[in-house]
C-alpha cells in the first residue's frame, strides 16, 4: 500500500501558535506523524534576559492571548520567591479568582472550537456567546478583556470592590446553567458522540510516558493537578476537585473541561465569599537578589513552568518558559496515529492547542508527487462529508 | 520532607550537592556520566510523575541542564553540567519517551548535542539558520545575532 505524506498547516493569521504536521497516511489512516513548530518563535526568552524584572512581567503576558494570566501569574511568584516576599491573602485570593475566570472563558472558547471542528456550528455561536459574559466580567475586574494586567511584582493591580459582586454572582449563576447544558448536550447528541467517542485515543501509560499534562492527561484517568499537587495563590484554601475522566478519547476531553467550568465557578463563589481585606499589594524590594526559582500554575491547558535565574542585576539571568501545549505535543502524535484523515482537526482541537485550524493544507501524492492544496476550510468540508456518507 | 531524605540515600555517592530552597523544591547535582542513571533511579520512585521539561542556562565556561522532574512530592531539579567546547550529553528520550521536544529545543537554542538522540532536526528555529548561532548562549547578543543575520 502506498504511504502518502500530508503537510498540515502551519498557520493561519487570525490564530496563535501555528504548527505544521506532516501526516503520513495509507488511504484513510495516520500512520505517522511529525511535528514542526517555530513559524511564531519570538525569542522571547532572550528578550527576557533584556529587559528588567518589571518589564517583563508585561513580556511574559504576552507569550499567549488566552492563558496571559497564567504566565504573568506563574512569573511574578518566581520573582517573589526570589525576594521573599509574601503577597497578601487579598492578593493570593484575587489570583485564584482570576485564574479560575480565565479557565472558564479558556474552556468555553475551546468547547466552541472543538464543536465548529466538527461541524456543529450551533454549539460554536453558543459556546462564545457566554464566554463573552466571562470577558465582560474581567473587563469591569481589569478594564481589559485580553491581558488583563492584573498581576504584577507583590500582588495584584486591580482590586475587586462589593459593587461588582451582584453581576458577578448573577453571570456565574448563568454560566454555571450553561456549563451543565452543555455537559447533557455532549452526553447525548448523536452527531457529537459519534464524532468524539473513541477517537483520539491516548492510553494512560502513554500518556504519562509522553509526560502530557492538564486536562488532556486527566482524561486519561491520571490525577495530576499543580492547583492540588504543589498549590499556589490560595488553592489550598478553597474547594477544589479535581476532574478525571476514564474514556481516553475526545468526548472525555470535552467532558473533563465542562466539569472544570462547574469546579471553578464554585472556587471562585467561595473565594468572593471569603475574600480577606487588606492590601492588594505590598512594597517590594528594586533589588533582585541572586538565587533561582521554579514556579508552577495549573494554566487552563495544564502545567506551566517558569525557571528564573538571577545573578543580581537587574535584568534576569535566563527565564525559562515551558507553556503546556508544548508538553502534550507528543502526546498529541501519539493521539493522532491510527485515526481517519477526517478526524484529524478534532483531534488536534482535543488537546486545547493554540492553533484549532490550519489555512494551508497541502496534499503530496509520493509516488505520482502530485501536488493537491486544501485550505483548513476544506479539510473541514471533507470531514464532514465523508462522515455524512457513513 | 522525607523525599529528601529518601533522595540523600538512594544518590550518597554520586551527588554532588543536594539543597532544598523551600518546600517542594530539590535541587541535586550530579556529574554528566551520572545523569543517565540517575534519572532511571528518580523515575522509578514511588510518586514520580513527568518530566516538566529541561532548562538550558549558559554559565559562562559550561552549559547547566537542569532536568525538572515532578514528583508527588517535590519538584526534583537535576542539575549537570557541560563544557562549552565539547557540549554532549547522554540522551534520556529512551528512559523518558517525552523528552523528544525538549531536548531538540535545548539543541536548537544553546547548541547541546545529545548523544544518542537520532533526530536533532530544528524545532524551534527555521531551517536556514547557521549551525553555529546558539540564540541563548551570552556571547550571542541580540546585538550579534541580527548583525550576523544582516551579513547573510
Amino acid at each position: 500500500m502506498s504511504t502518502i505524506r500530508i503537510p498540515f498547516g502551519p498557520q493561519h493569521p487570525a490564530l496563535e501558535e501555528p504548527i505544521n504536521f506532516i501526516f503520513e497516511v495509507e488511504q484513510e489512516r495516520v500512520v505517522n506523524v511529525t511535528p514542526r513548530l517555530g513559524y511564531i518563535h519570538r525569542g522571547i526568552e532572550k528578550l527576557a534576559e533584556n529587559r528588567t524584572y518589571l518589564q517583563n512581567v508585561y513580556l511574559v503576558e504576552r507569550i499567549c492571548g488566552i492563558c496571559s494570566f497564567a504566565h504573568a501569574a506563574c512569573y511574578v511568584q518566581a520573582v517573589e520567591e526570589l525576594l521573599g516576599v509574601e503577597v497578601s491573602d487579598r492578593a493570593r485570593f484575587i489570583r485564584t479568582i482570576i485564574g479560575e475566570m480565565e479557565r472558564i472563558q479558556n474552556h468555553f472558547l475551546w468547547l466552541g472550537l472543538t464543536a465548529k471542528e466538527m461541524g456543529f456550528e450551533t454549539l460554536f455561536m453558543y459556546a462564545w456567546r457566554d464566554r463573552e459574559k466571562m470577558l465582560e466580567v474581567l473587563e469591569l475586574i481589569s478594564g481589559k478583556r485580553v491581558n488583563y494586567g492584573v498581576n504584577t511584582i507583590g500582588g495584584v493591580r486591580s482590586d475587586i470592590s462589593t459593587a461588582m459582586l451582584e453581576d458577578i454572582g448573577d453571570i456565574l449563576h448563568q454560566l454555571q446553567d450553561r456549563a451543565k447544558y452543555y455537559k447533557s448536550v455532549c452526553t447525548k447528541d448523536q452527531t457529537i458522540l459519534k464524532r468524539t467517542l473513541g477517537v483520539g485515543i491516548l492510553r494512560p501509560r502513554d500518556a504519562v510516558k509522553l509526560c502530557a499534562v492538564g486536562p488532556t492527561l486527566r482524561a486519561s484517568g491520571i490525577t495530576r493537578d499543580v492547583r492540588s499537587d504543589y498549590p499556589y495563590a490560595a488553592y489550598d484554601e478553597v474547594p477544589l476537585k479535581v476532574v478525571i475522566y476514564k474514556g481516553c478519547d475526545v468526548a472525555s476531553r470535552i467532558l473533563a473541561r465542562i466539569d472544570e467550568i462547574l469546579v471553578s465557578v464554585g472556587i471562585i463563589g467561595y473565594a468572593l465569599e471569603n475574600l480577606p481585606s487588606g492590601p492588594i499589594r505590598v512594597k517590594v524590594p528594586t533589588r533582585v537578589p541572586e538565587g533561582e526559582a521554579i514556579s508552577l500554575v495549573e494554566a487552563p491547558r495544564g502545567e506551566d513552568l517558569h525557571y528564573l535565574r538571577s545573578d543580581g542585576s537587574e535584568k534576569p539571568a535566563r527565564l525559562k518558559v515551558r507553556a503546556p501545549t508544548l508538553a502534550n505535543l507528543p502526546a498529541l502524535c501519539k493521539m493522532l496515529i491510527d485515526v481517519n484523515i477526517a478526524d484529524i482537526p478534532v483531534v488536534i482541537a482535543g488537546i486545547d492547542p493554540c492553533i484549532a485550524c490550519a489555512e494551508r493544507v497541502m496534499m503530496i501524492d509520493v509516488e505520482s508527487k502530485k501536488r493537491r492544496t486544501w485550505s483548513g476550510e476544506k479539510l473541514r468540508r471533507y470531514a464532514i462529508e465523508w462522515y455524512r456518507k457513513r | 520532607m522525607r523525599i529528601q531524605s529518601t533522595i540523600e540515600g538512594l544518590l550518597r555517592k554520586d551527588a554532588l550537592e543536594i539543597s532544598s530552597p523551600r518546600e517542594r523544591r530539590l535541587f541535586i547535582r550530579i556529574s554528566r556520566e551520572k545523569l543517565r542513571m540517575t534519572i532511571k533511579e528518580l523515575t522509578k520512585l514511588e510518586g514520580f510523575h513527568h518530566l516538566s521539561t529541561i532548562t538550558a542556562v549558559d554559565i559562562g565556561a559550561e552549559i547547566e541542564l537542569i532536568y525538572h522532574l515532578s514528583h508527588k512530592d517535590a519538584l526534583i531539579s537535576l542539575r549537570t553540567r557541560v563544557p562549552k567546547d565539547e557540549p554532549t550529553a547522554p540522551t534520556i528520550v529512551d528512559l523518558i519517551p517525552g523528552a523528544t521536544l525538549y531536548e531538540r529545543e535545548v539543541h536548537d537554542l544553546l547548541g547541546v548535542r545529545f548523544s544518542g538522540n537520532t533526530d536533532l532536526s530544528p524545532l524551534l528555529l527555521p531551517d536556514q539558520w547557521p549551525e553555529d548561532v546558539h540564540p541563548l548562549r551570552k556571547e550571542w547578543s541580540l546585538q550579534r545575532i541580527t548583525e550576523r543575520m544582516r551579513e547573510k
